[in-house]
């Protein structure tokens, strides 16, 4: 199997959601195509993860290390959504959403993942530019569901401020070409390569992939949702529903933080120099600062896990800045841990708006008492998201400011350290609120069975992840970090 | 044609787009605005043909022949029916007055020539001025963006944004790999047709494209 049939099983899902003739259908191709592209994603993933490079398309399309973790991620997230959004819009009754509509639900949402693929198995650094741009253009009628005011604006808000982001991106790509173009003798049309920038990157300007790396960073930052390029981001995850915030928060941002990776690795190599590692150090911090007191003073909670995102998107980009074996170990394992995290708060939020029928915290009291089971999955996810032991954010959050110690960055850590406190402060005041006390009035109280299995899975992974990193897992995240190490290219 | 007036003619044909960038912000209306917009990228084609004849670059005519079509066929064409579907023949309505957003544009202008006179390592294959011209247009865009009130001039910002960055790849290195040209053209050509239905969205929800009104999610 290529990385070609892989990517093909999303476009293949995608149009036979558009064109089922009714609801059933759509329900099916919807859930069985996230199914079959998991299996086979993961079964791809692992068994051809550790024999090198394998390229696709003209060299255009390749499988590392780096992109092979990303896309175990893509699918496995992707079966999640899939398997949640299966109950969550093909609900019967009044609030129905229209066969129209879930439709087109159900090709953009597969399409999104076929984008989000494109962007981690992109080698050629220019089709990773434009499967980037593809995943905003996907996901934008996600955001929006269901035509309100203000699911609308958030919508408009996410396309345009991602594309002007993303532009931004373009202009670096358009340096890193003219420095390959001018300082690498041969090449042709692999110019644009990762695998061939990464082995000749001795030989491209420094000065010019400095200034390319800062256009990256702030266009690829908008993306992953980097402060001060994050405005775009509570908007869209709080308008989304449940299942695309999950997505959107778990892997989109992800993606956008493997395009900033890649041209890191680069511009490390080309400049050997601290500089681009520096600037995600600086921004990382900022954006976990930013996020702070918007975390303590919030009043709806899906905004409050966007927030969250900021936060944690910071911690990645920090951990990448850290480098060394530590903090890339850490930063990569992080990125798994908070995927499976936010997503299951994002799931929980979708049965709260549910059974709640509200997005404010202060409104919501005694979840435990509505709905154990939620109850329980909602005060995990929480536990896990700010880092507590024996949950997987601990492990990866503590990796991460090892690396930090260890690299020397003493300063940032500090910050980091009392900034995490306050987060943590403001996450339990919120979800003791939620969590405890006597619900205020009776609330709908209906069971869907799949969709509290996935709160289960996810709970089960946030342990999992905690004690034990799966070997398989293990070693695909080492052989990642050799990657972003530079120690092999 | 011989190839020694290919440079004076490329030099012409910018100042034109600098006089059709000005055009897009000065324009009463908005159709007036998009076919300013589609006079620049038609300009645009015409320097990618002298660029691609002077550097003996065959790939780039693709590139020409497509920003024709795309540009200045295609992508009016859509504004056009968005104009006459959401009812906008009004006046432009910015934030600032005409006079002094042109005044802006030139101090941009300025600044584009200033900032690009002093990097070191940046020697384009083609002519430095373009680099400005280039970077001028991307500033620019972004002052369409953040100037005009309406939903539909923050799309055309965003597509002089990318005219300003074709500009800087074919005069700094000849043209990004042709499969990228296109990706991005395709890109480009489905953001617009997307934005088109949102704008639809909008106007069905706030009854009207103002961007003042979008401001239900705070906090």
């Amino acid at each position: 199997m290529t990385i070609g049939y892989l990517l093909a099983i999303p476009v293949v899902s995608a149009f036979c959601c558009l064109a089922s003739g009714t609801k059933a259908f759509v329900r099916f191709f919807f859930v069985a195509g996230a199914v079959l592209l998991a299996a086979a994603g993961e079964y791809f993933v692992f068994t051809r993860a550790g024999q090198g490079n394998l390229f696709a398309f003209g060299g255009n399309l390749f499988m590392d290390p780096l992109g092979a973790l990303f896309a175990a991620l893509i699918v496995a997230l992707g079966l999640l959504s899939a398997v949640y959004a299966g109950g969550y819009l093909f609900e019967e009754g009044p609030s129905a959403i229209p066969l129209r509509k879930l439709r087109r639900y159900g090709f953009f949402f597969h399409l999104f993942l076929f984008t989000m693929l494109l962007t981690v198995f992109a080698n050629n650094l220019g089709i990773m530019w434009i499967s980037i741009e593809g995943t905003t253009l996907a996901s934008a009628f996600l955001v929006n569901i269901d035509d309100k005011k203000s699911s609308v604006e958030a919508a408009w808000k996410y396309l345009i401020l991602c594309s002007v982001g993303i532009a931004l991106a373009l202009f670096g790509i358009i340096l890193v070409y003219y420095s390959a173009a001018l300082g690498v003798s041969g090449g042709g049309n692999y110019l644009l390569n990762w695998t061939f920038l990464a082995g000749r990157a001795k030989e491209l300007n420094p000065q010019v992939m400095r200034l390319a790396f800062v256009f990256i960073l702030v266009g690829y930052g908008t993306k992953a949702g980097l402060a001060p390029f994050h405005s775009w981001l509570p908007d869209a995850h709080s308008q989304a529903p449940s299942p695309v915030s999950a997505l959107l928060s778990g892997v989109l941002l992800s993606c956008a933080t493997l395009g900033i990776l890649r041209f890191h690795i680069l511009t490390k190599a080309a400049t050997e120099s601290p500089f681009s590692g520096h600037l995600l150090i600086f921004f990382g911090v900022l954006s976990v600062a930013v996020a702070v007191p918007f975390i303590l003073d919030q009043k709806d909670y899906k905004r409050l896990f966007a927030y969250s995102s900021v936060e944690h998107m910071g911690l990645v980009a920090a951990g990448l800045g850290f480098g060394g074996a530590w903090g890339l170990y850490g930063a990569l394992l992080h990125v798994v841990n908070h995927a499976f995290g936010k997503s299951l708060l994002f799931f929980c939020s979708g049965h709260l708006l549910h059974q709640f029928g509200t997005k404010e915290i202060g409104k919501i009291r005694g979840i435990l008492k509505v709905n154990p089971l939620l109850g329980g999955a909602f005060f995990a996810g929480i536990m896990a998201i700010t880092g507590m032991p024996p949950f997987n954010i601990f492990v990866s959050k503590f990796f991460i400011l090892c690396g930090g110690f260890a690299g020397g960055h003493f300063f940032a850590c500090g910050i980091l350290l009392f900034l995490l406190v306050f987060i943590f402060a403001g996450f339990l005041r919120h979800a003791c609120n939620m969590v405890f006390g006597i619900p205020e009035k009776t609330v709908r109280a209906e069971r869907n069975r799949v969709m509290d299995g996935v709160l289960l899975a996810g709970v089960f992974f946030l342990v999992l992840l905690g004690v034990w990193v799966p070997g398989p897992l293990h070693r695909l995240i080492l052989g990642a970090v050799s990657v972003a190490g530079g120690t092999t290219g | 044609m011989s190839s020694e007036w290919i440079p004076s003619l490329v030099h012409f044909f910018g100042m034109m787009l600098l006089v059709a960038s000005f055009g897009i912000i000065a324009a009463p209306q908005i159709m007036a605005s998009v076919r300013a917009y589609a006079v620049h990228s038609f300009l645009l084609a015409v320097i990618t043909v002298l660029v691609a004849l002077a550097g003996h670059v065959e790939h780039l005519l693709i590139s020409a022949a497509l920003t024709v079509v795309l540009k200045t066929v295609v992508i009016p064409r859509v504004f056009s029916k968005m104009i006459h579907r959401l009812g906008v023949r009004r006046e432009v309505e910015s934030y600032a007055n005409v006079p002094f957003l042109l005044l802006i544009s030139v101090l941009l202008l300025f600044v584009s020539f200033y900032v690009t006179s002093g990097l070191r390592g940046l020697e384009p294959v083609f002519s430095k001025e373009f680099v400005s011209i280039a970077i001028f247009t991307v500033f620019f865009g972004m002052l369409v963006m953040i100037s005009v009130k309406k939903a539909m001039t923050q799309v055309l910002g965003l597509l002089l944004i990318e005219n300003g960055l074709f500009l800087l790849g074919i005069t700094m290195t000849f043209g990004m790999p042709l499969l990228v040209e296109l990706g991005i053209s395709f890109d480009v050509l489905v953001a617009v047709f997307i934005m088109g239905i949102f704008m639809l969205k909008i106007r069905g929800a706030f009854e009207g494209i103002d961007i003042d009104d979008l401001t239900e999610l705070k906090g």
